[in-house]
Order: structure tokens, then C-alpha cells, then sequence
């Protein structure tokens, strides 16, 4: 903790899930100010790529890009630019074109579906860039779930504020598992057990860095019960279940959080796409064997 | 790239590595009050203990509401921040807290934790404050906020 520094933490409901920030700065009432706009930041996010609002970028493109381009904002383009370079480079294994099996399987609403759309039809490099940050999709059935990346997006535009501000020496975002951390002390976070969330695993150090997670859902309101993954396998699109959870370390949370599909899916065989992406990871396999990439290793602490 | 490391976790029995009930507190009531509504002057109950008018000057700012949503292993205590037209200007967690009942231990359980050599190994002063892993669902959260509006957002105007 820095001498003389006000440490402020916050957290509100958005992307679905619980998003945490907590900053230092010299100023409590500045902090609290920079911490107010990371929120908005992260609101943005949400009301341009949600799935479930109508009027996002996402149920727009849904709806109209294979009958004519549309157009969206700098940051859906953004995010649409990576999705593909990622689609393209893990061999077609990150695919945000995933949403018609996700529907199928109940985990996104029916809303907009085609119920004749053949939800094992593979849709490979579905989604066209155009100029003007317009979009068009290249089939008829073609849908996007931007699920699997803006959550990492909205944590990376939120630290962006904080650290723009010059308010802030240290923060931290995390939003429901997907964080990422600024400044020059070391932060700490915990993983939970994937099947058992009141155990915790390990604690990772992260410094200036990103860290994004990815297993079974868990509804505490509920029970202490996990429920499957939300990962679909895109060749065969069914769920992806050999592997209980992953964590993977990046330079930006969009990155560390797509990756975390790839590796959820093809668990070791993604060392070549972390490596080109100069990420780490861990994974959890279903017989509770973990596997960490050696790059990785100090700064994972497991269990005993 | 070198091979990945193999672990073999512990066996679920063993439940000295159960995490103890998670608890973090963010804000007060009167703390999230004066930060939805900095100008104000005054908070007026208009239901004892859960809705508040935030007043300037003599005129009405918006409304401040606290709930909680309670589940079998969580309780979230929220506040919502109306505006005078009974619309949402800003939904804050004040205090969330998970429990697990009898597997709740002391902090020591941390001292059960070790690195793969001594420098790897855990600092026992260490709270754990960001947690990863399961996904967390906020659905409990934006379907209260929901009940409020229904119940108490044209009421207000």
C-alpha cells in the first residue's frame, strides 16, 4: 500500500455477472471519481455486445448483416477484429459463430433464432470486416455471441480508465473471474475449485497484467453445485467437458479471456497459440490433474 | 515451448484447503447514499430502513433504495439510485457474502497451502481478496432490481 494513498473498492452488476474495482489514488474523492467512470466503461461494453438487448450491436448484426452491412462502434469492430485474427490463428477453434449450438443447448435465448437453422452447420469465418467499421455476415444463418471475449474487452476499457485518469497508482478489475491489474505492486488472485467453488486451488501473483478464467457455471443462490460448461466445441459443437477449468495470463483480458475457450477446449495442444500470444495458462482436467505452462510456474501457488 | 507442468490435486476430503465463507463489505448505507447523491442534503426516510427522498436545496434529487437478495449460500445487500423520474441511474453492491456452513474455517487454512520451493511459498497474511474461477451469476441481483421498479417506481414520482 502506498503511504498516504486512499484505497477505494466497489462492485455493481453488469456483464451478467458481479464487476469489482478496486483503486488506490492520493485523492479519496478522485478515486472514487475514475472508479465511476471504468463503470461506464464497462456499461458500454455491455449495451453494445449483450446477446440479450435488442438494441446492442450484436442483436443488431444478428438480425441484419447478412441482408445488408452494418454498421457499429469502434469498440464491437475492435473486438470482431480480434475474434477473427484468433478464429483464423487457433485453426478455427475460437469462434464467436458458436451462438446457434449455444441456443440449442439453452444456454442463450431463442430470441432471433431460425428454427430451422441446422445448428451442427459449421460457420467458418462467418463474419466479414468492412470499411467504415461496418460489418456483414457471410451466411444466412450465421449468429454471434461475443460471450467468450467482451467480458475480457470490458475489463481492458475499464483499467484503461483508471489509468488514463492519473488518478490512480494501483487498481485492480475483476469482473466475475476475468481480471486485470495496473501498477507496480504485485495483486494476488485465488481459483476456485471448477466443481467445488468452496474450495480454492491455488493463488496466482499478477503484475500489470491480465488474468481470465473459465468453468462450470455456479449459481450460490442456489447450491454449491456446479452446473457444465458453457463451451462449445466448435467442430463438433457440443460442450466441452474433458476439461474442468482454465486460467490464462496475458498482456489484455480480451486476449487472456478467448484464449481461455481455446485451451478449455483443446487443453495442452493450445501451447503453440499461447506461446505466439505470449500468454500462460493452467488447466484442470476432469480427474483433477492440473497442467501449467512452464513459463508460468513461479507465480502459480497450488494447494497442498 | 517445454512440456506443462503436472500437479495432482489433493483428494476433495481433505478439507483443510475448504475456503472459508467469503465475505466483502463495500459500502454503508449512509456512505452509498451521500455517493449516489453528492448534492444532497438531506435523506428523508419514506420507508423506515429501505426507501430514502435525497433532497438539495428543498427539491427532491431522486430516491435511494436498499435491498437484499438471499439465497441458500449468498446474500447480497444492493442499493438502487432513482432518479425523480423513477428511472435507474445507478445499482451498487454494499455487502456480498458467501457461506458454505460447516466448511467455513479460520484464515489459518492458508497456511496450508504450499509453493513447488520456498519462494514460491504463501504469505499467510494474505486475505484473499479477488477470486477466479466459477462464474458468478448477478441474474439474483438484476431480477430484484426489477421487482423494485415494479413495485415502487411509479410510487415515487
Amino acid at each position: 500500500m502506498v503511504a498516504g494513498s486512499n484505497s477505494v473498492r466497489r462492485a455493481r452488476p453488469l456483464l451478467g455477472t458481479f464487476v469489482e474495482i478496486e483503486a488506490n489514488g492520493l485523492v479519496q474523492a478522485e478515486v472514487v471519481g475514475a472508479i465511476d467512470d471504468a463503470f461506464e466503461a464497462i456499461s458500454t461494453v455491455h449495451r453494445l455486445m449483450s446477446f440479450h438487448e435488442p438494441d446492442s450491436d450484436v442483436c443488431r448484426l444478428n438480425r441484419e448483416a447478412f441482408d445488408r452491412p452494418v454498421k457499429v462502434h469502434q469498440w464491437t469492430f475492435d473486438v470482431l477484429r480480434t475474434s477473427i485474427e484468433l478464429h483464423r490463428r487457433s485453426a478455427g477453434l475460437f469462434n464467436v459463430a458458436v451462438a446457434p449450438a449455444l441456443q440449442a443447448m439453452g444456454i442463450l435465448p431463442q430470441q432471433y433464432a431460425d428454427e430451422a437453422a441446422d445448428v451442427l452447420r459449421p460457420a467458418p469465418e462467418a463474419v466479414e470486416l468492412c470499411d467504415g467499421n461496418m460489418i456483414r455476415f457471410r451466411h444466412s444463418h450465421a449468429k454471434i455471441d461475443l460471450g467468450g471475449i467482451a467480458k475480457g474487452f470490458a475489463v481492458d476499457r475499464a483499467l484503461d480508465a483508471l489509468r488514463r485518469s492519473g488518478l490512480i497508482n494501483r487498481c485492480l478489475v475483476n469482473a466475475g473471474g476475468d481480471l486485470a491489474a495496473f501498477g507496480s505492486e504485485m495483486q494476488s488472485a485465488h481459483i476456485r475449485h471448477p466443481r467445488d467453488p468452496a474450495r480454492v486451488i491455488c493463488q496466482i501473483d499478477i503484475i500489470n497484467e491480465a488474468l481470465a478464467s473459465t468453468a462450470r457455471r455456479f449459481d450460490p443462490f442456489q447450491s454449491t453445485e456446479t452446473s457444465g460448461s458453457a463451451i462449445v466445441d466448435p467442430r463438433g459443437q457440443t460442450p466441452a467437458n474433458a476439461i474442468d477449468g482454465v486460467a490464462v495470463r496475458a498482456s489484455s483480458c480480451m486476449l487472456a479471456d478467448a484464449l481461455t475457450k481455446v485451451v478449455m477446449i483443446s487443453g495442452t495442444g493450445a501451447a503453440g497459440l499461447l506461446e505466439l500470444c505470449n500468454a500462460s495458462a493452467l488447466l484442470i482436467t476432469s480427474d483433477g490433474e492440473v497442467q501449467i505452462t512452464p513459463d508460468w510456474q513461479s507465480a502459480v501457488h497450488l494447494a497442498a | 515451448m517445454t512440456e506443462w507442468v503436472r500437479y495432482v490435486l489433493p483428494a476433495v476430503a481433505v478439507a483443510s484447503v475448504a475456503s472459508p465463507a467469503y465475505t466483502m463489505e463495500y459500502l454503508s448505507i449512509e456512505e452509498a447514499q451521500k455517493q449516489a447523491f453528492p448534492s444532497a442534503t438531506q435523506f428523508t426516510p419514506v420507508q423506515a430502513g429501505r426507501i430514502w427522498k435525497a433532497e438539495a436545496g428543498g427539491r427532491v434529487a431522486g430516491y435511494f433504495i436498499f435491498d437484499r437478495v438471499v439465497g441458500k449460500h449468498l446474500y447480497i445487500d444492493y442499493a438502487i439510485a432513482l432518479t425523480t423520474a423513477g428511472a435507474v441511474q445507478k445499482v451498487e453492491i454494499l455487502q456480498y457474502r458467501e457461506s458454505y456452513g460447516g466448511e467455513i474455517r479460520s484464515p489459518s487454512w492458508l497456511a496450508q497451502f504450499v509453493g513447488k520451493n520456498n519462494t514460491n511459498a504463501l504469505k499467510i497474511n494474505d486475505d484473499i481478496r479477488n477470486i477466479a474461477g466459477a462464474t458468478l451469476s448477478s441474474t439474483h441481483v438484476t431480477e430484484g432490481v426489477k421487482r423494485i421498479l415494479a413495485t415502487y417506481g411509479s410510487r415515487l414520482k
